[in-house]
């Protein structure tokens, strides 16, 4: 019986020193939260293409972008490109945490563009995990350029859209991917046989190497790449862009090299003329500037 | 003596679970503003324990659940500054003695040795935390870049505030 004593003491007072040790252990106790993945990446673009970002809710947003002359046009004579850079400026704001309405004006054919953007789905981690994130990206985009084909034409033909599904998932802390398939309507296109309708599926990436520079590209195949036949044929080349990406406060720097020189969604994903592989290839940039308007 | 021994297991049981005390819902703040930026951020979801016979007290907290004002702050205050995908939580493990805690700080991957002035009180059979000090940012590692570095203080004042229930209640 004193040995049952004994071992139950020491059984006890082993208990006892256990139970000392774990209390700290009871702070990782407890449900796992649910956290919302931040960041995926640093700027509501990539380059020319929308990542999963939106501005939080009450913020407003300029982007300046733009886009210089060729290596092959000129290039001196037009100061390294920038005498006949290609401009855009966007405007936007986050109505809630997951919806973003915006403006922009492009100068190739003078665009005007409206758009909206909404966070359907978020990448989650800890209790109720999800793995990726689904933003919906539309935009309209108003032609302002002049018809040079002598004919007389509705508004209507100056319009075309473009709706984005833009899957995303933050693989690691340095490492998004974006697979983001989208169509693009014309409601005028040059000869009766063109598709006013085309498909389009954008890859696209960064990855950090500091806390804050990140290496970003993307590529994008399309459906059709050629309109109208013979003397009047238009051959179009899948836009592929690398850059940079350096964050500074409320500002994000984006640089890079691209075989695209418009930046409204039309333009540069279903029309774009330029051939990397012919040399054809344009610096540009993006800046954009945060404002809290409403906290 | 089967008897006695029972009551020996049963009050070393209550002892052990009656002398814990633990929160999930503790109130953490900072402040690292300066004149020109306000940097301010709080959680209601710490995590606190209490041992009264021992005195030993823990608390911790997990970075990404403070809240700014502002979105991209809340995301450069994870992603520049604290690292929280690297250094997930910051703690505290030590023993409250007389009107202070003495232990071990960790915040973002750094542990330092802290002395600071507590009060925690026995209220309706609850005990309630409440200190509030500052750390200086530089000693834990967190870099503050050249062209912020008048807009954020160097120093960060902590304030944890906790009501803390016994556990098994």
């Amino acid at each position: 019986m004193r040995r049952l004593c004994l071992i139950v003491f020491l059984s006890l007072s082993v208990f006892v020193a256990k139970a000392q040790e774990d209390l700290f252990d009871l702070l990782d106790e407890g449900p796992e939260p649910t956290q919302i993945t931040y960041a995926t990446f640093k700027g509501t673009k990539l380059l020319n293409a929308q990542t999963n970002e939106t501005p939080g809710k009450g913020v407003l947003q300029y982007i300046i972008s733009h886009r210089f002359g060729s290596f092959t046009d000129e290039y001196l004579y037009n100061f390294f490109g920038l005498d006949i850079a290609q401009i855009r400026m966007q405007l936007d704001y986050g109505i809630s945490d997951r919806l973003n309405v915006g403006i922009g004006r492009s100068s190739v054919l003078k665009t005007s563009d409206a758009f909206v953007k909404y966070r359907a789905l978020r990448q989650k981690t800890g209790g109720n995990a999800f793995p990726i994130s689904l933003t919906l990206y539309s935009s309209m985009n108003y032609r302002g350029a002049r018809f040079n084909d002598g004919l007389d034409h509705y508004i209507s033909d100056r319009l075309s859209y473009h709706h984005q599904a833009i899957f995303s998932r933050k693989m690691n802390e340095n490492l998004s991917l974006i697979v983001a398939p989208s169509v693009v309507h014309w409601n005028l296109v040059p000869s009766p046989g063109d598709p006013n309708d085309t498909y389009h599926l954008l890859l696209g990436g960064r990855h950090k190497v500091t806390k804050r520079i990140a290496l970003t590209g993307e590529y994008a195949f399309s459906s059709n790449r050629r309109y109208g036949s013979g003397a009047t044929e238009e051959r179009f080349h899948n836009p592929l862009s690398v850059g940079v990406d350096i964050e500074t406060g409320g500002h994000v720097f984006q640089f890079h090299l691209s075989n695209t020189r418009a930046m409204s969604d039309p333009l540069w994903m279903a029309q774009n003329p330029y051939s990397a592989a012919n040399g054809s290839l344009f610096l540009g940039f993006n800046i954009s500037r945060v404002f809290t308007v409403r906290q | 003596m089967k008897k006695l021994l029972l009551t020996a297991l049963l009050a070393s049981g209550t002892i052990v679970s009656a002398q814990q005390y633990l929160t999930r819902e503790a109130r953490l703040s900072f402040d690292a503003g300066s004149p020109l930026e306000d940097i301010e951020a709080f959680t209601e979801s710490g995590s606190a324990v209490f041992d009264a016979s021992s005195g030993k007290i823990g608390v911790q907290v997990l970075m990404t659940s403070f809240q700014f004002k502002r979105a991209l702050m809340q995301e450069h205050f994870n992603e520049n500054y604290v690292e929280s995908e690297k250094f997930p939580k910051a703690s505290f493990k030590g023993t409250y003695n007389e009107g202070e805690v003495t232990g071990e700080l960790t915040v973002h991957g750094v542990t330092k040795e802290i002395s600071v002035p507590a009060t925690l009180k026995e209220e309706n059979e609850n005990f309630v935390l409440t200190t509030a000090f500052d750390i200086i940012l530089a000693e834990y590692n967190v870099e503050i870049p050249s062209a912020v570095a008048d807009k954020i203080s160097k120093t960060a004042s902590i304030q944890v505030q906790a009501t803390l229930k016994s556990v098994g209640k």
